[in-house]
């Protein structure tokens, strides 16, 4: 089986897998870094959301080899204390109701936020359409992207 | 370590005079006792406190909202709790989260446990500093004696208060005492979730874990007739294929190779009788039966006897279909069957069902069946169901190793249970005066059937139909001739709980067809409405009491904080529908909706009036109006269950697509009767039924068209 070079929240991983196995999978199972969620695994939920070089990505969708010689983001690599604007705006509007959608939906809003520091509404139900939250916490999800645009969240 | 008790038995045999230290804590050392006066609370020597949560945490809140009543009436410091996901054992032997139940439910339990060590530690104050315990207060974790200034955490006195008798009885706060209830706390899983470590069903991993994905019939009722693993097997990863009650389960070294395998698996099907079956042909049966009498659950005054009087007959069929749950996290559960015990780690929303089935599956006793509640992706009543661990515990047991199941989005749309179809003959009767004197609603739909399936007695009984009948019988109006029945139409399908159960059909049908009424008769819908809640106002319906007072009162609300009566340019409308929700939870909605050119609908403003009793914290009654919404308005604008050739169509959420972010109203508004009496009242699920009504009515005011059938299609208002 192939070796990949990965590169995971800065740090350097080596994993045996097939070339065509999903970065979530790896992530998940071969990581143990459970915080990126499988919804569906057609890359129409927004459940697995990392950022790839910086912009979100569908994890179920991206394979082992292109994933590669990429930087991978990860929920757990926002920040080591939750100091993230996207995590700091998350508690402070009180987001989540159940809280699975959420990991996939924050690395979403950070994409967002590095691309256009300071989104309208229209902008963030454009980049976040893809991120289905069954517990119906969108009201509050525009809230938070706001707030983390205001606490500096382009980073 | 020298205990109290060895300390007296020292000093009565060495014959020095009885010498109760007064500075306790002191002598504690590590190994002290908890103090553990019931099943909820525990406070440890050294502080930590630990509040039991008894109800499953699916996103609505009750892990902050059930150790809020604890900690009130315990008195203790909010930022420094931590919390014990109940377990099924000896202290709980019917853990199950549903009914909106949770809140108020737990309430007089949680608040006479909180109280009951809250008296134990006063007393053991009292005694401590000689002093009435009238003279002390309880804030924050301490106790506080006023008059002397002198104060004890709740640590040092630990040890005292463990000695003291647990008073059955003790004395609750009052309402106007409460300090965390009625605040908006955040939740406490909050930063859990916003990091990633927030451990679901499916995050759990136990050394030695293999990973399973299994194959099912895809049309229900059908089994594995034959199959051939050998390509599966060749899968890198793939262990092992083993046949299950549920279907034929790939047992892998990753979630990924275990769904390759399933890729890779010849079988073939014994489809089993019901191959043609198709959801097009049910809704047409259901339509036929609207002719059949049913059962009468209620009839008030002549009932439809009444009918042929009338000066004016309307009548109208209401159509809803089967939905799926759909929530995110699809079903899993992990399994650890060893050396005649289990331990289950699993997303439940009824832990005692699940310990006592895979007990009766593995022949073993209920209490070698340790069942562990993680937190749950969604539960929406799909989660009160023991399937998808008993089928963990069946592989685990005959792999004879750790393993977890998980679900593909494709099998969670297709299997497990799904919310009844039903079709709804309404019939009114309205006078000369254009006053409404005869109702009538028949419900044609399917009882549960997953779980557990009605007797025959079960099903000719009244009380049993008006069960499942709820919306239809409990109508907060006052008509003078009435009557409802019900319907049965046994179908294989299986039907179970979905949030709000029986409601959200009923309530569709009632609050539309009344509304029909309302403009039949050149009626103000609102107004209609409060001019059907008079006197008298306290009235039983079956086995419940409703209060139309309370109801009229929401809707003045909701009429207030809509602007109801300010009128709407063309192309605009508005739609108002209100519902008591099990006798308690009062709800009124108004929407607002612009009919787009292109005859689309925008949802521009929901606004919702709530009556739920004691309010115990708004930020979370907000969500639960935000969420019940939302899940409304997937289901009257995004998609159905369909059933072809005895197979579910739809596999993902590209055809069971659910409400996205740019789908959601820009305004949410929920407005809150004052907190009031001395209950409070549930918020899970009586959001959902009046959501769709209030829609439905509002794009009649925007366009002009009656739809009768939702999920609507763009073709319904061309």
């Amino acid at each position: 089986m192939p070796r990949y070079a990965l590169t995971i929240n800065g740090t350097a991983k080596n994993v045996e897998a097939p070339a065509e196995m999903p970065l979530l999978w790896i992530l998940r199972d071969f990581l143990g870094m459970t915080g990126t969620k499988y919804g569906c695994g057609v890359g129409i939920c927004g459940a697995c959301t990392v950022l790839q070089d910086g912009k979100a990505v569908r994890s179920c969708q991206v394979t082992a080899s292109a994933a590669a010689g990429t930087r991978i983001t990860t929920i757990e690599g926002l920040s080591p204390d939750r100091s993230h604007p996207c995590q700091r705006a998350w508690l402070q509007e009180d987001v989540a109701q159940c809280g699975f959608c959420q990991p996939g939906m924050i690395m979403s809003a950070c994409s967002l936020l590095r691309e256009k520091p300071s989104p309208s509404d229209a902008d963030i139900d454009a980049a976040l359409s893809e991120n289905v939250c069954r517990c119906g916490s969108y009201p509050r999800i525009r809230k938070a992207v706001h707030l983390a645009a205001r606490l500096g969240g382009a980073k | 370590m020298t205990t109290r008790r060895d300390f007296l038995k020292i000093a009565a045999i060495s014959g020095t005079a009885l010498v109760v230290p007064f500075h306790w804590a002191e002598a504690q050392d590590k190994t002290a006792e908890p103090f553990k006066p019931n099943a909820w609370v525990r406070i440890d020597p050294d502080g930590k406190i630990f509040l039991t949560v008894g109800k499953s945490e699916m996103g609505q809140g009750v892990r902050t909202s059930l150790p809020m009543i604890l900690a009130e009436e315990l008195d203790a410091d909010w930022k420094k709790i931590n919390l014990v996901q109940a377990s099924p054992g000896p202290d709980f032997t019917r853990l199950w989260t549903g009914g909106s139940f949770s809140v108020s439910g737990s309430w007089k339990p949680l608040r006479t446990a909180g109280a009951a060590a809250r008296a134990m530690l006063l007393g053991a104050a009292a005694a401590r500093w000689s002093v009435p315990v009238s003279d002390l207060r309880t804030e924050a974790g301490m106790v506080r004696h006023s008059a002397s200034g002198r104060s004890a955490s709740y640590a040092e006195l630990v040890a005292d208060a463990a000695a003291l008798p647990v008073p059955a009885d003790p004395p609750l706060k009052k309402v106007t005492e409460f300090r965390l209830i009625g605040q908006p706390l955040k939740r406490i899983d909050g930063p859990s979730i916003v990091d990633g470590s927030a451990q679901f069903g499916t995050d759990v991993k136990v050394p030695g874990m293999r990973y399973a994905s299994v194959v099912r019939c895809p049309v229900l009722g059908g089994r594995v007739k034959s199959f051939d693993s050998e390509r599966a097997l060749k899968v890198p990863g793939v262990r092992r294929v083993i046949l299950i009650s549920t279907g034929l389960a790939i047992v892998a070294d990753n979630t990924w190779a275990a769904m390759q395998g399933r890729e890779a698996l010849d079988v073939v099907w014994d489809e089993g009788p019901y191959a043609s079956f198709s959801s097009r042909t049910h809704l047409e049966v259901l339509d036929k039966a609207t002719a059949q009498a049913g059962v009468l659950m209620r009839k008030d005054g002549e009932g439809l006897a009444a009918l042929p009087k009338a000066a004016k007959r309307i009548e109208a069929k209401y159509v809803y279909p089967f939905y799926a749950h759909a929530p995110l996290e699809t079903m899993n559960c992990t399994a650890s069957v060893r050396d005649g015990a289990c331990e289950i780690w699993v997303p439940t929303q009824a832990p005692n069902a699940v310990q006592t089935r895979v007990a009766e599956l593995l022949k073993i006793e209920p209490a070698k069946v340790k069942v562990n509640v993680t937190l749950i992706g969604g539960g929406f009543g799909r989660r009160l169901h023991w399937d998808y661990a008993l089928e963990a515990a069946e592989l685990s047991a005959q792999l004879k190793e750790p393993v977890q199941i998980l679900w593909t989005r494709s099998d969670d749309m297709k299997f497990g249970y799904f919310q009844a179809a039903s079709v709804h003959l309404m019939q009114a009767g309205i006078d000369a005066e254009n006053k409404p004197v005869v109702w009538g609603h028949k419900k044609v739909s399917s009882y549960h059937n997953a779980r557990s399936r009605p007797t025959a007695e079960q099903k000719l009984d009244p009380e049993f139909n008006r069960g499942s009948a709820w919306g239809v019988y409990d109508v907060p109006y006052l008509v003078p001739a009435m009557e409802m029945s019900y319907v049965a139409v046994d179908t294989h399908v299986p039907i179970g709980p979905w949030r709000a159960v029986f409601s959200p059909s009923s309530t569709f049908a009632r609050e539309c067809f009344l509304d029909e009424i309302a403009h039949a008769t050149e009626r103000d819908p609102l107004q209609f409405r409060l001019d059907l809640l008079g006197e008298p106002f306290v009235f039983k319906a079956g086995g419940l009491t409703l209060d139309r007072s309370r109801m009229a009162r929401v809707l003045e609300l909701v009429r207030q904080k809509s602007g109801w009566d300010t009128p709407l340019p063309r192309g605009r409308g508005r739609g108002v529908a209100c519902n008591i929700y099990d006798a308690e939870t009062h709800v009124a909605f108004v929407a607002e909706v612009t009919a787009r050119p292109d005859k689309t609908i925008r949802v521009d403003r929901v606004v919702c009036a709530i009556d739920c009793g004691v309010i115990i914290n708004p930020l979370g009654i907000e969500s639960q109006v935000e969420s019940g919404v939302i899940w409304s308005l997937s289901s009257v604008l995004k998609d159905e269950i369909t059933f072809a050739k005895g197979h579910v169509e739809q596999s993902s959420f590209g055809d069971f697509d659910v409400l996205r972010i740019d789908e959601t109203p820009p305004r949410i508004e929920t407005y809150l009767i004052p907190s009031h009496g001395e209950q409070p009242w549930g918020m899970g699920e009586p959001t959902v039924p009046p959501m769709v009504p209030a829609l439905v009515n509002a794009i009649f005011s925007a366009t002009g068209k009656r739809l009768r059938r939702i999920p609507i299609r763009a073709s319904d208002l061309a």
